[in-house]
């Protein structure tokens, strides 16, 4: 569903190369290496937020390689959120389905019904500002997938929460991707997550994706992060 | 997204009544009509900012008075004649002093200059000269902080340091000088606050500062400069420009505003709303002048009565008590008849006497000699009536042949023209006149020139009756008839232009 | 292993002794902002014993200073109005995108800021009387649009807003710089394009920058004088705006008058600056 054809992306210094991989329809898909390997520059290439050089992004067998970013139906989740400090928790919600035109009263159930499955009904009315670091996620989820998109994309959704918050919203979004379908990219360097969540495990490894399996995974983990 | 939209728009709205508010204003501003109802277009006047009190008052009279508004627009001296240089706009230009109007004049973006009022360079203290200033060597004390305004940037500036070099005392001066300032006013100001006290100005600028007074010193004597108003070359209302120039510089409107002020005014002419010049010419200038004077005529609106006759019968009515503002005389002979009217003349041009004889020479006349031929039918100006005749006689008494040509002559003219006349008609044979007489009759007659005989030169000077109530229109009816044009004008007819450089308006 | 130390029976003994007080750090940071503050009072309070009330009403009466207060506030406005309707586009364009000649116009923007007053005065004169093959935009404004800009209102307008618009650009770009450009890309996926990512994420959260800039540009604008002198001229109840009737009044030596115009303008801009800034807390509370 999401594929990448010999892509050749340029990021600041470094260089990322014939860049090939697919994530089927509906898959969990986890991208991990080192920090500063270039697993940012990929999501924001799918998103159509960085030119590619060369090669082919498609999705859902669309070449959507120079397509602008609000053609492609992507959530995008980035690292630091991104909320709009100026919207209300429910004016996050109801962005994107007011940008399609739906009709009012179909975006008032669409939020309602969102803020069900994320549990923020109480905070619709609230400003972003002072939320908690699990609150602001859910609300980020909230706004990604409230316009139903084909791919979602999380960039580090978990290293800022503690430890519980952390379990919580693991929880979460594994029950909303399997309840929505939807194909979901997510970039970790923790690979208790990917255990969790994945059902590919992706590695970039000197510019290149490389797929691995579960016990490779870890192995590489173990060599890569001293920490663990 | 809503509170945005409203600010955005309620912004251009704020904007657009905002705009129309000024318009509207300065609508009003523009609309005010003459008397007749009929809207004339405004007069730009570049003002320097320290005339404006003055100014101010004579304006408004004269826009009471005429009903023609008049565009001040104020700033330093350099900078409005930056203004006017750039925008090529602009109808007037009053600079703080001449030095000014003579840098627009080099630029050719000032044509007339008219006098305002003389100043002095002078010392001043405040009121009740406290630190007790009374020569040079005070201003050099040591308790005595004395300001200048910059002689690189202002005029005043310039006089006294171009004067004390000259005696000597400039270097003294300059290193007892506290602080040099950019223009007089803040000179002025400076003691006012307290910051200084003594500066060196022009009288003229204290006259809005009553807690100031001022003392004169000798070595200051020579330091004088004028103010004067500059008419522009550019001007697209040239009479309309005159005619509020001249209100501003008349002795009984806009000089007795200055002298209120304090001001050591000129003379001044009296006001006219038209004045009228009379203009007493000999009759060979006509040809000479006739178009300059239209011309002056058309850009000043004034009327110039030209009385154009012989010279002796000009000056018979002039001693009879009917005086000119302005006399043009064809020889300096006949304005030394009448010296107590006009003290001051000034040379203008040549013409020479020649012989006029049919074309072709015929009786084949070469010089003075041969008019003693016999049976030779010869006609002159009479001597007493014209210039050209006492010229004639003096010219036939060096060459030693009066007599015997006197024998031949037949008549006696007036005016060169006539003999011109006379000898188309075939009534003379030969006659003696001027070169410029000689225009145009090249096709039946030839010139025969006079050599070698001084005498037979005529010089014709100009000059202004000092008392005229027109006098500052004549002298700039004199510069238009020195202006190139009008040179060539003369050349054109026969006469040789005498008077070097242009003269300046202290020729009165 | 205890071997007493006298220090370490005195630091036993005496724990909790508050040794370190904040007073010289806040007397030292007060006393080098007080130096300005007092100068600035001291400005003030100078003016005020120079003039007296009687020559502050004697002025404020005069109708040619009425007029040019009038004049004065309305092309302060719209100068500064102007002002944010190009700095915020333009800001944001030097923020977000690295375009070709981006330093370029960066430094064309910064010019106004730098060049002495009078030389933009002198510059705009002469781009409007600069004759091109016989064709000169004053001429043409002024006889077939009939709009004449010199030495009209409009030129005023246009000489503080050279200015200000320069300082409002500045304010805006480093108000973009630091809002989060992540939102607006975040906006995009969501199906914005760039104009609705502007118009409806970067712009509500620019409004405190707005209102500095805003702020600023009018501030500038009251405050310019050179420029309008020589491109506006000072005529009385036409071009003559509060700053030129400061020079007029000093330029033939009425001091009373001039410092009198001057508490006014003083008077104005506290106003104005304490109506900004109320509106400024008001609006993001």
């Amino acid at each position: 569903m999401i594929e990448f054809q010999n892509v050749c992306i340029r990021a600041g210094d470094f260089q990322l190369n014939d860049v090939s991989f697919e994530v089927g329809s509906g898959e969990y898909a986890v991208l991990m290496g080192r920090t500063g390997r270039g697993k940012t520059t990929i999501l924001e290439s799918l998103c159509g937020l960085r030119r590619v050089q060369s090669g082919k992004i498609m999705i859902r067998g669309m070449d959507v390689t120079h397509w602008s970013p609000a053609d492609r139906e992507i959530g995008y989740v980035p690292q630091d959120l991104a909320l709009f400090p100026t919207f209300s928790v429910a004016e996050h919600l109801q962005f994107a389905l007011r940008l399609r035109r739906f009709h009012t009263t179909q975006i008032e159930h669409r939020v309602s019904e969102l803020a069900e499955m994320l549990g923020i009904t109480h905070l619709l009315k609230r400003q972003i500002e002072g939320l908690s670091g699990g609150e602001s996620q859910r609300v980020a989820l909230g706004r990604a997938l409230s316009f139903r998109p084909t791919v979602l994309l999380l960039d580090e959704p978990l290293s800022a929460l503690d430890a519980e918050t952390r379990e919580e919203i693991q929880t979460l979004l594994r029950t909303l991707t399997d309840n929505t379908g939807v194909t979901t990219l997510h970039i970790t360097h923790n690979a208790a997550e990917a255990t969790a969540l994945a059902d590919r495990r992706f590695h970039i490894v000197d510019g290149q994706v490389i797929e691995k399996s579960e016990s490779q995974t870890q192995e590489a983990e173990e060599l890569d992060s001293p920490t663990g | 997204m809503n509170k945005m939209l409203v600010v955005m728009l309620g912004s251009i709205v704020a904007l657009g009544a905002m705009i129309w508010m000024l318009q509207s204003g300065s609508q009003r501003g523009n609309s005010t009509n003459t008397a007749g109802g009929d809207p004339t277009e405004p007069l730009m006047f570049f003002c320097a900012a320290s005339n404006r009190a003055v100014m101010e008052k004579i304006v408004a009279d004269y826009t009471e008075e005429y009903g023609r508004e008049i565009e001040l627009q104020y700033g330093g001296s350099q900078t409005l004649l930056s203004q006017l240089e750039v925008t090529g706009t602009g109808d007037l230009y009053l600079p703080a002093d001449d030095s000014y109007l003579k840098i627009a004049k080099d630029k050719n973006l000032v044509s007339e200059m008219l006098p305002i009022a003389k100043m002095e360079v002078v010392v001043a203290v405040r009121k009740g000269n406290p630190k007790s200033i009374q020569t040079l060597d005070d201003l050099l004390r040591e308790d005595v902080k004395l300001v200048q305004a910059n002689p690189d940037a202002t005029a005043v500036g310039k006089v006294t340091r171009r004067m004390l070099t000259e005696s000597g005392q400039w270097d003294a001066l300059d290193k007892g000088t506290t602080a040099y300032r950019t223009t007089v006013t803040e000179a002025a100001n400076d003691l006012l606050v307290g910051a200084a006290d003594a500066a060196i100005v022009y009288d003229a600028v204290l006259h809005t500062y009553p807690d100031l007074e001022f003392i004169t010193l000798p070595e200051f004597a020579a330091g004088t400069s004028l103010v004067a108003l500059g008419v522009t070359q550019q001007t697209r209302q040239p009479s309309a420009a005159l005619h509020f120039a001249r209100y501003v510089t008349a002795r009984d409107r806009g000089l007795a505003n200055y002298a209120e002020h304090g001001f050591q005014v000129e003379k001044g002419d009296v006001w006219s709303e038209t004045p009228e010049l009379n203009l007493f010419a000999g009759s060979m200038l006509r040809p000479a002048i006739e178009d300059t004077v239209k011309q002056f005529e058309k850009r000043e609106g004034v009327r110039v009565n030209t009385v154009y006759n012989g010279c002796g019968i000009l000056v018979a009515q002039m001693k009879a008590g009917q005086v000119p503002d302005a006399y043009f005389a064809c020889d300096t002979e006949f304005m030394e008849q009448v010296p107590d009217l006009f003290p001051e003349p000034t040379d203008v041009s040549q013409n020479e006497l020649v012989i006029i004889v049919k074309k072709g020479n015929p009786r084949q006349i070469a010089g003075l000699r041969d008019l003693t031929k016999e049976g030779l039918r010869v006609g002159i100006g009479h001597e007493k009536q014209c210039a050209m005749g006492w010229v004639t006689q003096n010219t036939f008494r060096e060459g030693g042949v009066q007599q015997e040509v006197m024998e031949n002559v037949t008549v006696q003219t007036p005016t060169g023209d006539m003999l011109v006349n006379q000898m188309r008609a075939g009534s003379l044979d030969a006659a003696v006149v001027y070169l410029s007489n000689t225009a145009g009759s090249g096709e039946f007659l030839d010139a025969v020139r006079i050599q070698g005989l001084d005498c037979s030169v005529a010089t014709q000077p100009y000059a202004i009756t000092p008392d005229s109530p027109n006098a500052l229109t004549a002298s700039r009816l004199f510069q238009q008839i020195c202006s190139t044009d009008s040179q060539d004008s003369f050349t054109a007819e026969g006469f040789r232009w005498k008077l070097d450089t242009e003269p300046s308006a202290d020729n009165e | 292993m205890s071997e007493p130390t006298p220090n370490r029976t005195a630091e036993t003994k005496t724990k909790l002794k508050r040794r370190r007080s904040d007073l010289p750090f806040f007397l030292v940071m007060s006393g080098i902002s007080s130096c300005f503050i007092l100068l600035i009072v001291l400005l003030l309070a100078a003016d005020l014993m120079f003039t007296s009330f009687e020559d502050f009403r004697a002025a404020v009466m005069k109708p040619e200073i009425q007029s040019a207060f009038r004049l004065t506030i309305l092309s302060c406005t719209i100068a500064a109005l102007l002002s944010i309707w190009v700095a915020t586009p333009l800001g944001y364009l030097l923020s977000r995108y690295r375009f070709p000649g981006r330093l370029l116009i960066d430094t064309i923007v910064d010019i106004p800021i730098v060049l002495p007053p009078l030389v933009l005065g002198l510059s705009l004169l002469i781009l409007f009387h600069l004759p091109i093959g016989g064709w000169e935009l004053e001429a043409w404004l002024r006889d077939d649009i009939g709009f004449p800009v010199t030495y009209r209102w409009p030129a005023v307008i246009l000489a503080q807003f050279s200015v200000s618009c320069a300082f409002a650009v500045r304010t805006m770009r480093v108000t973009f710089d630091q809002i989060n450009p992540r939102a607006e890309d975040v906006a995009r996926t969501l199906g914005c394009t760039r104009g609705q990512a502007f118009l409806q994420i970067a712009l509500p959260q620019s409004w405190r920058g707005m209102i500095a800039a805003t702020t600023i540009a009018w501030a500038r604008a009251l405050g310019e004088f050179g420029p309008i002198l020589v491109f506006a001229g000072a005529t009385r109840m036409r071009t003559e705006v509060l700053s030129t009737t400061v020079f007029l009044e000093l330029s033939i030596g009425q001091l009373n008058a001039a410092v009198a115009v001057s508490l006014l303008m003083v008077v104005m801009a506290v106003v104005v600056l304490v109506v900004l800034r109320v509106l400024g807390t008001g609006l993001t509370s």
